[in-house]
C-alpha cells in the first residue's frame, strides 16, 4: 500500500466511531457588519503597524507626489501592474539592486491594515528594495479580510502577499527593529476619496 | 528534532535553573511581554466567539480529515503543485531528498517551521552536503549557536542582546556593542546573498486550504515571503492536521492566530501560495512541492481524548502563560514542541513511553486553556496521559504507591481521621525528613503548620 493509502486508511479508521462535527459557518457571523468609513479605518490600522499613508485625489496627483518623493532615490523596480502615469522618473533597476520598489495593490483591508499584493505584479519588487511605495485606489478598500478573500476566490494568482506595515523583528534581545528582510519603510498612497 | 530526549526533562530543567539562571530571567520577561500583547489583542475583539468558531472549524476539519486531504491533493495538483504523502518522518525526508537530487540542490534557504524541527530536516540536508541557511532572525541566531529553538514563536528568546552582540561580533564581524538595528542589518546583508543564490526554499505551512490548495504562512520579517518567492523551487512541509476546509476560513484563522501569538491584528506578512509561477507572472518558483506529513498524527487522532490537541495552530500562547515553561524555556523538554502543547503532543506523536515525564511537567493550573485560540482542553489531556502512564506502569512507583495509599485512606473515614490526627501531632520541624516523599518539596519551602483542630470540628463550629 502506498503512503497515501496508508495515511487515509489510518485516518478513516481513527474517525470510525467519532461523532462528526458540522462546520460552524462564516467567520464573524455573530457580530454586526462594521459601520463607518472604510478608508479612515484602513489608515488607522495601517499606520499602527508602522506603515505610512499618503492621500491624493487622483492618479495625476499620485504621479506628481511620486516624482517628488523619488528624487532621493537612485534606482527603482516597478510592478507590472503600475500604470505608466504612476512610474517615477528614475533609472530602472532589478529589484535586488533598486532602493525603491513601486507596486499596485489589488485591495486594502481596513480590519487588519493590510495591502493585498498579487504575484502578477512581481514579488521581488514587493520585498527586496528597502523602501516600498504601494498605490491603492480607495475604491478597492474593503472593511474585512473575509470580503477581500471572497473577492479574490476564483481568480487567485500563484501567490498573494498581505503586507501590513514594514518588516519587523524582536528576535534580538526582544528589541523591535524594522527592515529585517523586507522593506523597512512602506508607504501606502491612497488614490481617491473616502468610500 | 531527530533525537527527542523528553526522558531527561528533570535533569535538564534542574541544570538550566542551576547553571544558567539568566535563561529563566530572559524567558520570563519575554513570555510576559508576549502574553500582555495577546491579552490586549484579545480585548479588542470578540475573542470568546472567535475562539469558539476556530474550535468548531478545526473539529469539523478533523472529523472529516480524510475527505479534506483528498480534496486538498486534488486542488493542489490542479494548481500545478507536486503532492507527496509521508506516513513517517523518514518518508518525509526521503521526499525532500528526491527533490534535492532531481535539482542538484547545493544551497537551501529555510523559513521557520516547527515541523521541520520535528523531522530534523537541517541535519538530513547537511549530511547530504547541502548548505542550509535558517533565515528567520531568531532561527539564524540559534543556528549559529548550534541550539534548538526554545519557543514556538520566538526561538531565541532565551538569548539576551549581549549574547547576540558577542555572537554576531564573532560570526559577522560587527562591533561588540552594536545596536539591535546594526545587528539586524548585518544579518540581512549576510542572508540576502543566500536568498538570491539558493536553489531551494523550504517552509512549513500554518494552514493548507483544501478548497483552493492554498498554503498560508504568517510572519513578520519577510524571510518566508522571500524563501517561497526567490529560489526556483519551493518545498512546503505541512502536517495533515493543518488543513482548513474553505478559503474564507483563513479570515478568522489568520487573525486570531496572530493575536494569540504576538498580539498583532495580523502578522506583518501573510503569504497565500496557490502554486508555481504562471505564464503571466514575472517571478516566483517554477516548481512547488507540498509534503503532507502524518508522523504519528493519525494515531493521535484515534485517541478519544487527546485528538483535540490536533486543533493546535502553533501560536505559542500556552507557553507564554505557563508557570512551568517560564522557569526553563523550551530546551529542557528535549523536543521540538515545548510547554503545555509539547506535553500533550509528545505522548501522541512520540508514543507515551518516549514522552515521559512531560505529561507531569505541569501544575494543572489551566492557564493554557484560558488563552488557547482553539480551546484545547489541556488539563483533561494531561490527566488522560497521566492515567495511561499509571495503567501502563510508566509513572513513578512512589507516586503510584502514595496515591493508592491516599485513596485507601479516603475510603475509610475512621482510618482517615486517625491518619490526620497523627499528622497533626508530627513534630513539624522534622516533618520534611520524617516524610521522605516530601523532601523535595520541603527543601525549598516551609511546611505549613497543621491546625490543632480537625476540619470536621472547625466545620461544626461554623468557623470554616
Amino acid at each position: 500500500m502506498s503512503a497515501r493509502e496508508e495515511i487515509l486508511t489510518r485516518v478513516r479508521k481513527a474517525l470510525a466511531d467519532r461523532e462528526a462535527h458540522a462546520h460552524p459557518g462564516d467567520f464573524g457571523s455573530w457580530q454586526a457588519e462594521p459601520s463607518g468609513s472604510i478608508v479612515p479605518a484602513f489608515m488607522e490600522a495601517f499606520t499602527s503597524t508602522g506603515g505610512e499613508v499618503v492621500r491624493v485625489a487622483d492618479e495625476a496627483q499620485a504621479g506628481a507626489w511620486l516624482r517628488e518623493f523619488s528624487a532621493d532615490f537612485s534606482g527603482t523596480a516597478i510592478g507590472d501592474g503600475v500604470p505608466m502615469a504612476l512610474r517615477p522618473p528614475l533609472a530602472a533597476a532589478p529589484p535586488a539592486a533598486a532602493d525603491l520598489g513601486v507596486s499596485m495593490a489589488t485591495s486594502g483591508v481596513a480590519e487588519t491594515g493590510s495591502l493585498v499584493l498579487g504575484a502578477r505584479d512581481g514579488r521581488r519588487t514587493q520585498l527586496l528594495p528597502p523602501t516600498h511605495v504601494v498605490f491603492l485606489h480607495t475604491s478597492d478598500t474593503v472593511a474585512t479580510l473575509k470580503e477581500a478573500l471572497n473577492a479574490m476566490k476564483g481568480t487567485l494568482p500563484s501567490a498573494i502577499g498581505l503586507h501590513s506595515g514594514p518588516s519587523k523583528s524582536a528576535d534580538i534581545g526582544q528589541v523591535l527593529v524594522r527592515g529585517v528582510h523586507g522593506p523597512g519603510r512602506v508607504i501606502a498612497v491612497l488614490i481617491g476619496a473616502d468610500q | 528534532m531527530s533525537d527527542p530526549r523528553p526522558a531527561d526533562y528533570a535533569t535538564a530543567a534542574a541544570a538550566t535553573l542551576r547553571d544558567t539562571p539568566e535563561v529563566r530571567t530572559a524567558i520570563t520577561a519575554a513570555t510576559r511581554t508576549f502574553d500582555a500583547h495577546r491579552r490586549a489583542a484579545y480585548a479588542q475583539v470578540a475573542a470568546e466567539e472567535w475562539r469558539t468558531w476556530m474550535e468548531g472549524v478545526k473539529n469539523h476539519l478533523l472529523t472529516h480529515l480524510a475527505d479534506y486531504l483528498e480534496q486538498a491533493e486534488e486542488q493542489l495538483t490542479r494548481n500545478g503543485v507536486h503532492v507527496h504523502w509521508a506516513g513517517t518522518g523518514d518518508e518525509a525526508l526521503a521526499a525532500l531528498g528526491d527533490v534535492v537530487d532531481a535539482h542538484g540542490v547545493g544551497g537551501v534557504v529555510k523559513a521557520k517551521s516547527m515541523l521541520t524541527e520535528e523531522l530534523g530536516v537541517n541535519a538530513f540536508l547537511e549530511q547530504r552536503g547541502v548548505r542550509v541557511r535558517e533565515t528567520d532572525l531568531g532561527e539564524y541566531i540559534i543556528q549559529l549557536l548550534g541550539e534548538p529553538p526554545s519557543h514556538i514563536v520566538g526561538p531565541a528568546i532565551h538569548r539576551s542582546l549581549e549574547d547576540c552582540q558577542a555572537l554576531f561580533h564573532r560570526e559577522l564581524g560587527t562591533s561588540p556593542d552594536a545596536t539591535p538595528d546594526e545587528l539586524a542589518g548585518a544579518a540581512r546583508d549576510a542572508l540576502r546573498s543566500d536568498f538570491l543564490s539558493a536553489d531551494l526554499g523550504i517552509s512549513g505551512g500554518n494552514f493548507l486550504v483544501a478548497e483552493s490548495g492554498t498554503v498560508a504562512l504568517i510572519e513578520n520579517e519577510g524571510n518566508i515571503r522571500l524563501s517561497t518567492s526567490v529560489p526556483p523551487v519551493h518545498v512546503a512541509f505541512v502536517g495533515i492536521e493543518k488543513l482548513l476546509p474553505r478559503f474564507e476560513d483563513l479570515s478568522g484563522f489568520l487573525q486570531l492566530t496572530s493575536r494569540a501569538a504576538t498580539g498583532q491584528a495580523i502578522g506583518t506578512y501573510v503569504s497565500l501560495i496557490q502554486g508555481p509561477r504562471r505564464a503571466d507572472e514575472s517571478d516566483g518558483p517554477t516548481e512547488v512541492h507540498v509534503i503532507l506529513v502524518d508522523n504519528g498524527r493519525s494515531s493521535l487522532l484515534a485517541d478519544d481524548t487527546a485528538w483535540e490537541a490536533l486543533r493546535c495552530v502553533r501560536c505559542g500562547a500556552c507557553l507564554n502563560v505557563c508557570p512551568v515553561y517560564r522557569q526553563t524555556g523550551g530546551h529542557a523538554y528535549g523536543w521540538a514542541y515545548s510547554g503545555p502543547i509539547g506535553a500533550i503532543l509528545a505522548p501522541g506523536l512520540l508514543g507515551l513511553e518516549n514522552a515521559m515525564p512531560l505529561p507531569h511537567a505541569s501544575s494543572l493550573c489551566g492557564a493554557c486553556e484560558d488563552v488557547c485560540p482553539v480551546r484545547i482542553p489541556f488539563t483533561d489531556i494531561l490527566l488522560h496521559w497521566r492515567h495511561q502512564a499509571v495503567e501502563r506502569g510508566l509513572a513513578s512507583t512512589t507516586e503510584g504507591l502514595a496515591m493508592r495509599a491516599f485513596a485507601g485512606l479516603t475510603e475509610r473515614p475512621r482510618l482517615y481521621g486517625a491518619a490526620a490526627r497523627a499528622l497533626r501531632h508530627l513534630p513539624i520541624e522534622v516533618g520534611g525528613s520524617a516524610l521522605p516523599v516530601l523532601r523535595n518539596w520541603t527543601a525549598e519551602r516551609e511546611l505549613p503548620k497543621p491546625s490543632v483542630r480537625r476540619f470536621a470540628q472547625l466545620w461544626k463550629d461554623g468557623i470554616a
